[in-house]
This record gives C-alpha cells, structure tokens and sequence, in this order.
C-alpha cells in the first residue's frame, strides 16, 4: 500500500518536471489560485464554488494538453450567466457578498484568457485584492499565514511570467519573490506604523451588522445563532481581584417596549422633566478592568455593570466621546468598526433609577393589547390571590422565579419556533427555552402584574481560564436579563435564567461547541494536550490581536508619545512618515554614491594590501600580482616576512581558483593582517 | 546559448531631422552626448533609466483600490496586505535597476556580408555579480525593427545574444542604437539603456541574379594562347601549394598518401588570366545603359564566378586595379574595392 502511494507519488513527481514551462507555469498559478479561493468556500453561494471549481479544473487540463483556450463568446456567456446566478442568489450585484461572488468569477474566468503578459498581471492584481477580500470574513492568525502563502504565491508567478528565458525552477523564482517581500517589510512596518488611521470615507455596508447580538432589538429565536457562534466579543482584564463569573454583566441596549413581537429600545413618552434618570449611587470598593472590544459595527460599549459617569470611572478614548445613557448603557456617537481598548472603572454593588415613583415609569408597564391573553389571565390570578394582592415588586420577583424553577422549564438553544402568542405558549404549554424567552416572559408578567420592569442585553460571564491575563468574552456570552423597578431601591437586576440553568451563569458558558474531528480526537487521547493547545493557540492569538489587529488611531498616538511627541495628531504621523521617506530615500542617494564609487573587492583588496606593504617598507605596484608580491617581500624582509609571503601566496590560489569568488574571504584579511602585524615586531 | 533578434534594414536618413535649437533637437543632442559611440558599453547609475510600466500604474491603482477598501472596513490585516505590497513594489524597482546596472555589454566584429543579407554581430554580455534574469535587446527604433531577444547573464559569467542587420546597400554601415531593456522580476518597472556602437558593418555589392557571363580571358604576356589549353586536364601538371592557393587546387589524394601539400597545375591557371574590366560590366545590359550600382552588383557576380571556377583573375575599376591572384583573401579584397568603391 505504501510502495503504491510512493510509487504514485514519484511518477506524479516525474511527470511534473517533464511538463513543459507553459503548463507547468499555469499549473502553479492555477493551485495559487484555488488556495486563495479556499477560504472564500464556507460564505459562497453552491453554484459560484461548482463554476469556479469546474474552471479551474478545466484550465488545468487544457494546460496539461497544450490545448486551445476557449473563444471570447463562451467566456462572455459565462460571465453573463454568473452575473444573472449573483442577482438570483444574492438579491443585487452591488454590496460585499455579491462583489467578492463576482470577483471569484471573473478571476477564474480570467484565467481562461491567460495568453498574453498583460492578462497575467490583470490575474495577478485581481488576485491581490481577492486575498484582501478573504479579510473581510476573517483577520486571523490562520488567515494572515494562509494569505501570507497566496501572496507569495502570487508573487512567484508574477516573478515566473518575468523570466522569458529556458525553464527556471519555481524555487528560483519563489526566492526572488520572497526576496522583495523581506526586503519590503520594513517599509511594510514603517507605513503600518504611522499611516494615519481615518476614519470610513463612506458608510460602511450594513451587511456585517448581523454579526453580534446586541442589535438593539430582540425576536424570539435571535440569540439561538450567536449562542453558538464561539468568536471573540471582548477580552477584560481586571485590576486585582477577579469577581466571580456569575457577577460578570456586560450591559447592551435595554429594551423597554414590547410591540407584541418584537422588544426594542423605549422613546420615551412623556416629557424630560418626568423621565427616569440614572441617578447611580455606588457602594462598596470600585473595580478597575481594562476592556479589548472587537470591532463589532454597533455605537455601543458592552461595559460592566456598573460603570458610572464619573471622571475616575468612565472610559476615555481617542476620537471617541462615550456617554452613559439614562438607561446606563454606554452610547458612542458610530459604530465600532476597529478594536477599541480602555480601561473603566465598574462597582458591582450600586443603586440606579428613580428610588420615588415617578410618571416616567408608566412607560415600563405597557403592554401591546390583544397578545398573550392567557399570560394577562394568570397574571390577574395571582393578583387576586389575597397574599400577592398588596405585595411588591421584590415579593412577585420570587414568587414568578419560583414558578420557572418548580414549573418543569427547560433551558436549550434550540426551542422551536413560537408563534403569535410567544409568551403564553412558553409560560403554558412548551417550556422550552433560552435566556431571551425566559427574560422577556418574566418581564411580560411582571408588568401584567404592574409592576415597572424591562429587558437588558448583553454579555455575561466569560471563559473561566484567563488567557495571557485577558478574560475572554465571546459572542455565546450574548445575554438577555431582566429589571424590576423597586420603590425605594430603584431599578433590581433579575435572571430568570439563572433560575433554570445555574450553571450557564455561574459558569459563564451556555453551552460547549462541539469539538471538531482532530480536537475530538485529541481530546479522546490526552484531555490535557487538548486544553494546552487550545491555550497556546488562545495566547498566540491575543497577541496578534493585541499587536497587530488592535493597532488603532490611539496606538499611533501613543507610540508616537512614546517617540517624545506632546500632544500628537495626525499631522505628526504625516511628519513622520514624510521624514522616513526622506531618510530612505538620502539613503538610496548614499548607497548609490557608494556603489559608483566601489569598485571590483579583488581590485580594492589589492590596493588594501599595497598600502600595508608600504608600511611594512615593501614597495610594490598596483598591477602586480599577490605571487610577484610574495617574492618582492621574500627579498625584502627574508625569514621576518615568510608568514606574510605565505599569506599572499594563499591570496593568490585563491584569487584564481576554480570556480572563482566574487569577493575574497574575510578571514584572508584577518590573517594577513596577523602576519603582517607579526612581521612588524 | 544565443539569440536572434530579427531585424529590418535600417533607415537611409532620418525623415525630418529635428531644428537643432528646437526642444527635441536639443534634448536628441543631450542624449547622444550621453551616449558616446563605443564598442563597450558599461551600465552604471549613469546609463540606466527606469520609469513604472503600464503594469505598475495598474498595479498602483490596485494598491490605492485596497487601500480604500482597507480604510473603509477598517481592515488592519488590508493595510498590512497593502503595505506589504507596496514595499515589495518598491524594493523590485531597485532590483529591476539592479539587473541592468553593473553589466558590460561587447559587440564583436562581423565579417562582411552581401547587401541585403542579414549580418550576424554577437552582443556578449558579461555580469561581475550575481546572475541578472529577463534582460532583453533589441534595436532601439521599435517601429523599424523587429523583436526583442532574451537572455539570463550567469554569474560572474558571459552570455550573448545575435542580433542580425541587414544592409541595403554596399558600402560600411554603422549599426542602429541597441536598447537593453528588462522589467524582472515584477514587470512593474523597466529599465532600459541606449548604446550607440561604434562599429561598422561592411557590406558588398550584391550579387548580379542570374549571373551574366564572364567576359573572356586573355593570354597571360609571354605566354602562346592556346598551346596547352586545347590538351584539356590530363596533362595538367602538379606542384607544390603556394599561399593563394584554393581549396580546389590542392591534390587531396596526394595530400592523404605523401602528407605534403600539392596543387594542381592547370594550363588555363597557367597561361590565361581573366580581367574582370568596369569598362566591360557595361555591356549587354537590358535597355543598354546601365547605372553605376549594377555595373557593381555585375563585378560582384563575376568575382563569385571567378573564385567558383579556380581562374586567376584581376579587377580592375576606373582608377584602381587589383593584381590577379586567386583565393579566398583576394576574393574578399576585390569585394571590398567593389564595395567601397565610389
């Protein structure tokens, strides 16, 4: 079995160095191609991946015939037909999805029209940006080597198509390509560093908005795809003690109004003197922490419950104001489109809202009529109940908590869907749910029991092993909890969910993703490994986050502080960068001088060893030759200059051995110099 | 290796010679006073330009496209990515100088040709470095003349390309401006020099198609006219090789069996010599007159006919005179009198 493979394998070795340039050429570019396509897979429509697969394939092979390539009218008529599929499957032919859908297309296209040079580089610039693309989906480490291969790649073939002559091996080229780039990346650093970061020129496409939970709004059935989805929302690292996970809210949008279906973000109805404000009152010791958020496209912070508007508390940003909502979610003036890294300050013990009723909280009993009627009916039951009818807020609290603990709920991800009457057919009749339907249940029957009370999204806990010092909270942290408004303490967090499911708040993770193939299989032999190497990975991945994908705006600023700037702005970095410019470019100007003034090594080294001799009192001539030399100190100085006789004489085999150098060896100088030294005692 | 680059003849004069005091006469004459007519010609900072290719501005363009794309979806990875590109751009805008710079190119000599045959000169390269990759040479006239050739220098080595020219007419010919160009390794930039050689070609007249007849000999002076001739070969007689001799005189038998060389001795070798006359290269021409360059092409053609039959034979133009002799030497002597005649 083994002895077939190799065997398979070397012929399909052999068969590769007897292809001709031209196909083995194409080959390389054809499986250049296709690698910077992978990544695309997961997020193209089927019929795009059938179409460029089949391209690609079909290329080969006319490749390895030395077939004809197909005319123009097929190839027009494929374009059609991809741009008609684009329409069909993705509703327009403009936006991201649509665009990289295309771009695949006319790339592999492209390469059906490989003929001339000028094809190649339109194949090459397409390919470039084809890689930018894959961006889009994903900055990571993964991505950035994958890329880092297709742009080597790409490269290699640019620097094939540029050597007409005989058949140079791809590994020559690959050199040269891998040359430029290392050459290249200083200035690759140096613009990175200080090329000022500016803001979107135009909005940005919405399309990426779906990405995180905290949209603002919330539909049953909403949350279910981020609990499951694993990447990173935000790394927190604290000052000192670490709290437990369960204390761990990250509070988003807080959604007040409930049309029925849908809960989104209250507009008050009453005027400003009458709504609720914040009035926060902090108690016990503050905590420090210091936040990493993605960029996750939406004008909010995810901060700590609580973090107040105070100067010693409040995150500080460059070219950012936050302000604290009266709702006390953190508000930014746009959306979050880079990392974003501060430090805030957060109690965990406070009081906020109003502790007197005012009218402002009428707003947070409505309910939409002609919904859930069974709800209202259990709702006005237990309101007529001689016990609960003059009870408060925190009496109801218990006793619907109580209920989802004894009433046989179950929490999982995925409960179906509900229909018009959510609510009742949660409470009543299926019992199946997740954070969401548990919090907007309990919110529904608290204001049919009219008492104030509202949802807050958000994140809470995070993974229970700090990574690098960084707590990672991720998008399957996404949570729904509930507030009750309390005469005389205000605004009372609650988690139904907590009431089901202890463990998916004290643990912060609702559930495990399952473990793919390889990690199961890992996983099977040494749990341990497992978890090592998922930690490495997780450190290495900080790291880049931190260094590289984090580098913002605040980051240029501070390295330039760093440099001795007061008070940097963007203009500095333009300084900056126009300085380095100046200083590679005075010293190109050197360097260039330098090489009109340098002659051929042998020749220099020559003068080199005549200036010595000189001093050494042996006179000698430019044009003679290391073994004329010799002999001339050999006269001179006898026994006293053997060594460097010798010396000279090596000089000279070596001057004229085969093959030849293109400069001496540094070491023959040394010695030389050694002997001659010596020679001068 | 060796490569040919096809060319076409080159121009009689240029069609409109630029005024010398306007813009592109002055800068014509900067640039020839840049590049010295010589054989050698060494590539320094000096010599060699360079300037983006249509590629490149596509692939700035490509650059700024990502940029903006990196700017507007806040991509740090897209400013790496474009970074990174752009400092290979331009570290390949000094290699691409690099291959060019530091070369030395040499034309060696070709021997003379037939006008309008091609002419073969070898352009040798040599690099004192590293191995240089994709330097092309062609003419630098590009409307005029044909393709590029591609050569890869080894290094510390020597390669060379032909480049053929064919010469209109006779006489000496200098050879049009060389360009050495390349765009390694990314096509991005190209760099190129003008070398002006100074060598000539020489060119004979060409041969009259189909020949006229020779015109007939004479008795050589002191000799009776046809004594011998009428015995035809037999009795030809066999004497050792003297310096003039050609290849079909020598006896290639007797050289094998007695390993000394030994000509034949015909009696028309002997005692006719043929005298190919100007005054007589006039006569039966169609239509009766014929011009000076015909009357040439006919010498040319006599003298190919002479040498092919083994005739000892004389030139003579008005004016100047070639003693009679035979051989490849005194072939080659009376066609360059034909040639540069006038």
């Amino acid at each position: 079995m083994a002895t077939t493979l190799s065997l398979g394998l070397g012929a399909a070795a052999a068969r590769w160095r007897h292809l001709p340039r031209d196909a083995r050429d194409t080959l390389f570019q054809l499986a250049v191609i296709g690698w910077t396509f992978v990544p695309h897979l997961s997020h193209l429509a089927w019929w795009c991946v059938l179409m460029a697969g089949t391209i690609l394939v079909w290329r080969g092979a006319l490749a390895l015939k030395s077939a004809a390539l197909p005319g123009r009218w097929l190839l027009a008529g494929v374009l059609f037909s991809a741009a008609v599929l684009t329409w069909w499957s993705e509703g327009t032919l403009l936006g991201k999805e649509a665009g990289v859908t295309m771009l695949v297309m006319l790339m592999a296209l492209k390469t059906l029209e490989l003929r001339a040079r000028r094809d190649a580089m339109v194949v090459f610039f397409l390919g470039f940006f084809l890689v930018l693309t894959n961006f889009l989906y994903s900055q990571s480490l993964f991505t950035a080597l994958a890329m880092l291969l297709s742009v080597w790649g790409l490269l290699t073939a640019l620097v094939l198509a540029h050597m007409p002559v005989g058949m140079p091996p791809l590994a020559q080229a690959g050199r040269v390509a891998a040359r430029a780039a290392l050459l290249g990346a200083p200035i690759m650093v140096a613009l990175f560093l200080l090329f000022p970061r500016i803001a979107p020129m135009w909005g940005v496409p919405q399309d990426a908005a779906g990405r995180t939970g905290l949209s603002g709004s919330l539909r049953m059935g909403g949350v279910a795809e981020l609990a499951t989805d694993d990447s990173i929302a935000m790394r927190v690292r604290f000052d000192g003690n670490t709290p437990p996970p369960q204390a761990l809210y990250f509070r988003g949008p807080v959604l007040s109004r409930f049309d029925g279906r849908e809960w989104t973000r209250l507009t008050p109805s009453f005027p400003p003197p009458q709504r609720l404000r914040a009035d926060v009152q902090t108690l016990g010791q503050p905590l420090r922490y210091e936040v990493t958020l993605e960029a996750s496209r939406l004008p909010l912070l995810p901060l700590l419950e609580l973090t107040p508007d105070r100067p010693d508390s409040a995150p500080v940003l460059e070219g950012w104001t936050p302000t604290l909502r009266s709702d006390l979610q953190w508000q930014l003036e746009r959306p979050v489109t880079e990392r974003l890294r501060f430090q805030a300050q957060a109690w965990l013990l406070h009081r906020h809202g109003p502790r007197a009723p005012v009218i402002g909280l009428r707003d947070h009993v409505v309910l939409p009529p002609g919904f859930n009627p069974r709800t209202m009916g259990w709702a006005a039951e237990l309101r007529r109940n001689p016990d609960y009818a003059q009870a408060d807020a925190r009496t109801l609290a218990a006793v619907l908590l109580a209920s989802i603990r004894s009433g046989g709920y179950t929490y999982t991800l995925e409960p179906g869907t509900y229909g018009r009457d959510a609510i009742d057919e949660f409470w009543f009749d299926r019992k199946l749910g997740f954070c969401e339907h548990f919090a907007a249940a309990f919110v529904v029957l608290m204001r049919a029991l009219d008492v104030p009370a509202r949802i807050v999204t958000g994140y809470q806990g995070a993974d229970a092993e700090p990574v690098d010092g960084w707590f990672i909270v991720r998008q399957s942290n996404a949570h729904a909890w509930a507030e009750f408004w309390q005469p005389g303490e205000g605004w009372v967090r609650v988690d139904p969910t907590a009431a089901v499911a202890p463990d998916r708040i004290q643990r912060g993770r609702s559930l495990q993703p399952q473990p793919g193939l390889v990690a199961g299989a890992i996983a099977s032999v040494n749990p341990q490994l497992l978890a090592q190497m998922r930690r490495l990975w997780e450190t290495l991945d900080n790291r880049w986050n931190q260094w590289v994908l984090n580098y913002s705006r605040g980051q240029q600023f501070e390295l330039l502080r760093s440099l001795g700037v007061q008070a940097p702005s963007w203009r500095d970095l333009a300084y900056a960068m126009a300085a380095l410019l100046a200083a590679g470019s005075l010293a190109g100007v050197a360097w260039a001088l330098y090489d009109r003034w340098r002659q051929d090594p042998w020749v220099r080294l020559q003068k080199r060893v005549r200036y010595r001799l000189l001093n050494l009192g042996v006179v000698v001539h430019p044009h003679e030759s290391p073994r004329t030399r010799a002999e001339r100190v050999r006269q001179l100085l006898g026994g006293n200059g053997e060594a460097v006789a010798q010396v000279l004489e090596a000089l000279e085999r070596e001057r004229y051995a085969q093959p030849s150098r293109a400069k001496p060896d540094g070491r023959w100088w040394r010695a030389f110099r050694t002997a001659v030294q010596a020679a001068t005692r | 290796m060796t490569v040919t680059a096809a060319v076409l003849p080159e121009p009689a004069a240029p069609p409109d010679a630029p005024g010398r005091w306007s813009m592109r006469g002055r800068f014509q004459q900067w640039l020839a006073a840049r590049t010295p007519a010589t054989d050698v010609w060494v590539l320094t900072q000096r010599n060699v330009y360079i300037l983006p290719t249509k590629g490149g501005v596509a692939f700035a363009l490509t650059l700024l496209l990502m940029l903006v794309a990196s700017i507007n979806y806040q991509l740090n990875l897209g400013y790496v990515l474009t970074f990174l590109l752009a400092g290979s751009g331009l570290v390949s805008m000094h290699m691409t100088h690099g291959t060019l710079r530091g070369l030395t190119l040499r034309l060696r000599q070709a021997p003379p040709v037939f006008a309008g045959e091609p002419a073969l000169l070898e352009v040798v390269f040599t690099s004192p470095g590293d191995a240089r990759h994709g330097v092309a040479l062609r003419f630098a006239d590009r409307r005029k003349h044909g393709s590029h050739a591609f050569l890869d220098v080894p290094a510390l080595g020597q390669e060379s390309a032909r480049v053929s020219v064919v010469p209109p007419r006779r006489g000496w010919h200098a050879l049009p401006p060389l360009v050495a160009e390349t765009g390694f390794p990314f096509g991005l930039f190209r760099a190129w020099t003008v070398w002006r050689p100074s060598l000539q070609v020489l060119a004979w007249p060409r041969p009259e198609q189909p020949p006229a007849p020779l015109p007939p000999s004479s008795p050589a002076p002191g000799e009776s006219a046809t004594a011998r001739h009428a015995q035809g070969g037999e009795q030809d007689g066999v004497r050792a090789w003297r310096r003039g001799d050609g290849m079909r005189q020598v006896v290639w038998k007797k050289v094998a069996k007695s390993g000394e060389m030994v000509s034949r001795e015909t009696a028309s070798a002997i005692t006719r010599e043929l005298w190919l006359d100007w005054q007589a290269s006039g006569v039966g021409g169609v239509g009766g007159g014929m011009d000076t360059e015909q009357r040439l092409s006919r010498m040319a053609a006599w003298v190919l006919q002479a040498e092919h039959a083994g005739l000892v034979w004389g030139l003579r133009l008005p004016g100047r005179e070639l003693a009679p002799g035979q051989g490849d030497a005194h072939k080659r002597a009376a066609l360059e009198m034909l040639a540069l005649w006038g």
